[in-house]
């Protein structure tokens, strides 16, 4: 029997990285939410590697931070070690990663889920949309619990239609031991949503009193850790004491690895025919990289810690579904792991997605408003980009509530502005979309030193951004205008002894007459830690604020460039299309567009030019149709 | 659609005027940079419609006189700021003036392009909506059959080498920054250097293949052929107006080839002053008539000097015949000493008729006229180049190009400078994007395809 139970105006089915933003964006604008979980216990869980961030993910979590975000602020809180990649590489692709206390991090996250106002949890599986008149009217769980509510975000991972694949064992199954769902996914085919299938996988994870560490290389974390979040975090495991970050270790397979697995290709579902989903090129299993990389005499593998208080290790590189037996065998034929024990088997996860350009900006499925879709999915891959989605959709969700627009990031405001755009413009997303610098064509723009900067405003317009957090960013503007104010004041004179010193033991040439701070710095050796030592008129200033304008002053010229061709990207973005435009009859356009403008639906002309399908002569045609239509033309 | 674009408004050929028009919100940016106005308080001020005189540099080097109409948006043709140079009728000016403008910013215009930006801008009715899109979709097909059929084998080879070289380099530098802990190697600055140097090399081959850039850049290569004494020398020093050459009346002087740039008509002439056509003993002289083969060989144009005598008598040299008959489409004969003989007429000697016969005196100055139309008419006529070059027909093939160039030569003064990889992947990424647009290939899917096939990449 169904019965009510209660009416809410969002509800979020799946608490994973995506619904526990989505569901906590849309509780902080004052949303009744309901968040259903699969399972209590695995609230914000991460079943693959046990780390946040790096290029690009490590962008998204600054600017989920900046916007308000959580994922940031409890990846700081719980994390194992901290370390800035790319530092030699410029300022636009540092990326800064953690290391997760996994149980930690989901904790922490539940906690925070509990304490939100607006919030309610619920265990649950869900088995029905309920549709009345055309329109999303509510949820229907397996033990017959009606909720209402108008607008459903569904985050359910890779849970849809899981299923499991260790060699030749195959069950049904979402993550981590849990169950599929799989009456979700049908109720989505009935409501005429095309799914297609995905593939991937996760290594074993193996008990690190079993290891012989004197057989692999330490990877420490940073001598100076930074974090996440624009708020400086509360609380971190090693507190002060940053020797007491946990390190991860590098090693190597051998080539006895790779004939084991060369010999059992027989029994490697991804050969047999049995895995049928497309699997991340960027994120292979150790039998696919033993196939296509054949000449490699050796792989390297990480060892990473799961948690402080865990025995589990994360053998990043060695992801595989091959037999749980043939798993064990390579495993102890690599260095080190002569003895190893494994605590979980790798496996692979066939899962149904829901193909993207089925979905506005704001992440509604265009048949269905009200329904929306965050995380895997919509066919992405990774924490980040979940958590990315989710929060996008838990405010938009909001925005509906309130009858207001909604809120859209574009591709120059944020790597969360080109993961939205990428996934609906996109015909066909070829394997699991994961998000890489070079997708970002403002990169240089699109910072993480400078996230704030882009998005806080936006944050605090819509009502997300705390009022700690406003003030934050406050002074750091304040902070960013006496900074350069200084640096284009101050000039160093070459009779300054102690700076002409310092010049010499970085390998910069002498000053020999008067130089300007904001000149200086452009010297390539130039960093901003020097300019703390060069000049005492910094002392009081954050790094983070120098290093921010050191940054804008030297690659100004680039920056300029970039900021232009922003400008010009922006007049096609401004140009909206009507909502009721209907493009088989508009003449000129050539067939291919007409088919796939209707399929994704532009939100403006910018949009519509990156549609694949659609060439430049479309976009005219379309312009002309605009004015035609704007002048009130008999044709149109 | 809001990008400042530019396109020659007159029909293209010899007339006695060009109008360039330049249009969008950095018409004036650009022009600002280029036009030196007579009157510059007139020039800045703040009146809609003006003309003013003045001249237009390319940075110090003066190009041509023009007059510029400058029409504020938006009381112009298409609404925006508008500005027109009028210069005077000769394609080189034409040329060098579209290729400045675009240098500084311009975007060459589509076909139809003013007239839709008057349309979107509310400067045409409703009617001639409809008239528009049909320009537009003349150009669709026009550009779909662009990349598949315009790119011929030898040029879609070279093309397609070039941007896999630039691909590699990309990815190399795409890879190492998006995957850190991937065994990937660190980027030499010295290898990426030679590297971009290699890329830059082949862009710089293509771009000289094209039509237009090789007349642009290299010139018009003509060859002066004639036997010895007939007054090569003195009609190359009459065309550079000054004294280069030896010029002696002892066969044989010009044991070496001579190469000279003059202007001739605004087309710029590469010319190249060849040894006598005679058998000689003179060793030095023989290596100086082998050379003069080879030039006639690749030369875009020959200038045959006959003497008036020999074609009055009818009576040709084995080596003039062969000219003839081996070049004689690309061959214009200049009979010269027409001074000499008062009753010449073209007629007496019967050319075959696709030879250009042009009655000519370098001492009297007869003929430079003709001369001057017929090479322009070859230059602008299309059948200048060899069929067998590689060849960028398309003015927006040969912008594409051109922009690659200068960004690889910004990406190695980047590299040089030690400006961090981030950086310096943006104009190694614009070079890969202008020579995409040629091919019609996209870059992010190659981009990727590239990273996932070459390097064993994710943990």
């Amino acid at each position: 029997m169904e019965y009510f139970a209660g009416k809410y105006d969002v509800i979020v089915v799946g608490a994973g990285h995506a619904g526990c933003e989505a569901a906590l964006a849309a509780a902080r604008l004052n949303c009744k939410t309901l968040l259903i979980t699969i399972n209590l216990d695995r609230v914000a869980h991460m079943p693959c590697n046990p780390s946040i961030g790096g290029p690009a993910k490590g962008h998204l979590v600054r600017e989920i931070d900046a916007l308000g975000g959580q994922m940031g602020i409890v990846a700081d809180e719980t994390s194992l070690q901290a370390r800035l990649l790319n530092t030699g590489k410029g300022p636009a692709v540092q990326a800064f990663r953690i290391q997760s206390d996994k149980k930690a991090y989901s904790k922490r996250m539940l906690e925070i889920l509990y304490a939100e106002e607006n919030l309610t949890l619920l265990e649950a599986l869900i088995e029905k949309i309920i549709i009345s008149d055309s329109h999303i009217k509510g949820v229907v769980t397996r033990n017959g619990a009606q909720f209402e509510a108008e607008n459903i975000i569904i985050t359910s991972g890779t849970y849809l239609r899981g299923k499991i694949i260790i060699g030749e064992t195959i069950y049904e199954g979402g993550p981590s031991g849990d169950i599929a769902s799989v009456n979700l996914s049908r109720q989505l085919k009935e409501l005429n949503i095309e799914l297609d299938r995905f593939k991937t996988g996760t290594p074993p994870r193996i008990n690190k009193r079993s290891v012989d560490f004197t057989k692999f290389v330490i990877q420490p974390g940073d001598n100076i850790p930074r974090h996440f979040s624009f708020l400086t975090p509360k609380s971190i495991f090693w507190g002060d004491n940053v020797s007491k970050q946990l390190p991860c270790w590098l090693g190597y397979t051998s080539e006895k690895t790779h004939s084991i697995i060369k010999n059992n290709l027989h029994r490697a579902p991804l050969f047999t025919g049995v895995v049928e989903g497309i699997g991340p090129r960027y994120c292979p299993s150790i039998e696919d990289k033993v196939v296509r990389f054949a000449n490699r005499e050796a792989h390297q593998i990480f060892l990473e810690p799961e948690g402080y208080d865990s025995d589990e290790l994360y053998a990043a590189g060695l992801s595989t579904s091959l037999p749980e037996e043939i798993q064990l065998e390579f495993f102890r034929s690599i260095s080190g792991l002569e003895n190893v024990e494994f605590l979980r088997p790798g496996y692979a996860i066939e899962y149904d997605y829901v193909k993207p350009y089925q979905l506005s900006l704001a992440l509604e499925v265009k048949a269905w408003p009200g329904l929306f879709t965050a995380g895997q999915i919509n066919g992405t891959s990774g924490y980040e980009e979940a958590a990315a989605q989710g929060l996008m959709a838990g405010i938009n969700a909001a925005m509906k509530v309130k009858g207001k627009d909604p809120f859209i990031l574009r591709r120059s405001d944020g790597y969360l502005g080109v993961l939205v755009d990428d996934l609906v413009n996109k015909d066909v997303i070829k394997e699991p979309y994961r998000l890489f610098t070079s997708r970002a064509e403002y990169r240089l723009i699109l910072r993480q030193d400078n996230a704030d900067l882009r998005l806080t405003e936006k944050g605090r317009n819509i009502g997300l951004v705390s009022d700690e957090r406003w003030l934050v960013y406050k002074k750091k503007v304040k902070e960013l205008e006496n900074i350069n104010s200084v640096l284009n004041s101050l000039v160093f004179s070459p009779t300054d002894n102690e700076v002409q010193n310092i010049l010499l033991s970085l390998g910069s040439s002498l000053l020999k007459s008067g130089l300007k701070a904001a000149d200086l710095i452009k010297r390539p050796e130039i960093l901003s830690e020097h300019l703390q030592q060069l000049t005492a008129e910094l002392k009081n200033y954050s790094f983070e604020a120098i290093e921010e304008s050191v940054i804008q002053i030297k690659y100004k010229g680039y920056i300029d460039k970039q900021m232009e061709q922003i400008i010009r990207f922006n007049k096609m973005e401004d140009k909206i299309l009507p909502t009721d435009i209907d493009y088989s009859s508009i003449r000129g356009l050539a067939n291919e567009a007409k088919q796939r403008l209707i399929e994704v639906f532009p939100h403006n002309i910018g949009q519509a030019s990156r549609i694949s399908g659609v060439n430049p002569s479309d976009i005219s045609v379309l312009l002309i149709y605009l004015e035609q239509r704007r002048r009130g033309g008999s044709n149109v | 659609m809001f990008d400042t674009i530019v396109a020659l408004a007159t029909r293209a050929g010899e007339g006695a005027v060009h109008i360039i028009r330049l249009s969008g919100a950095d018409a004036l940016k650009i022009i600002n940079c280029s036009f030196k106005p007579v009157n510059l308080e007139r020039w800045n001020s703040n009146e809609n419609f003006t003309i003013h005189l003045g001249w237009f540099y390319d940075g110090d080097t003066l190009i041509d006189q023009v007059l510029v109409s400058k029409m504020k948006s938006p009381f112009s043709y298409t609404g925006e700021d508008v500005l027109e140079i009028n210069c005077h009728g000769g394609m080189l000016p034409v040329r060098r003036i579209l290729e400045i403008c675009m240098r500084l910013g311009a975007r060459h215009a589509d076909k139809g392009e003013f007239t839709k930006r008057a349309f979107l801008n509310g400067k045409m009715d409703l009617i001639q909506a409809e008239a528009i899109i049909d320009l537009i979709n003349s150009r669709t097909e026009f550009s779909a059959n662009l990349a598949v059929t315009q790119l011929g084998g030898k040029l879609s080879e070279k093309i397609n080498e070039l941007r896999s070289e630039l691909l590699d380099i990309l990815a190399y530098v795409e890879a190492n920054i998006d995957f850190p802990e991937d065994e990937i190697e660190d980027i030499a600055f010295n290898e990426l250097y030679s590297k971009i140097e290699h890329a830059k090399c082949i862009s710089i081959e293509i771009f000289k293949g094209s039509k237009t850039g090789k007349i642009l850049r290299d010139g018009f290569s003509t060859v002066i052929a004639g036997r010895t004494n007939v007054g090569k020398s003195s009609l190359l020093n009459a065309l550079l107006r000054e004294e280069r050459a030896i010029v002696t009346d002892i066969p044989g002087t010009t044991r070496d080839e001579i190469h000279e740039f003059v202007n001739l008509g605004q087309v710029l002439l590469h010319l190249i002053d060849t040894a006598g056509l005679r058998e000689s003993l003179d060793p030095v002289e023989k290596i100086g008539i082998e050379r003069t083969w080879k030039a006639l060989n690749i030369a875009d144009v020959i200038l045959l000097l006959l003497d008036v005598k020999s074609v009055k008598d009818g009576v040709l040299s084995k080596d003039e015949e062969i000219i003839l008959n081996e070049y004689g489409n690309k061959t214009i004969v200049l009979v010269n000493k027409v001074d000499l003989e008062k009753d010449f007429s073209v007629d007496i000697f019967k050319f075959s008729n696709d030879v250009c016969v042009i009655p000519f005196s370098v001492k009297e100055y007869v003929g430079f006229n003709l001369l001057e139309d017929e090479i322009i008419r070859r230059v602008f006529d299309g059948q200048t180049v060899q069929p067998s070059d590689a060849l960028l027909s398309n003015i927006r093939q040969i912008e594409a190009m051109e922009k690659a160039i200068n960004a690889l030569e910004k990406a190695q003064e980047a590299v040089y400078q030690n400006v961090p990889i981030d950086l310096v992947s943006i104009d190694i990424r614009i070079a890969l994007e202008e020579v995409s647009a040629i091919t019609g290939q996209s870059v992010q899917d190659d981009l990727l395809e590239n990273i996932f096939s070459r390097f064993c990449v994710g943990k």
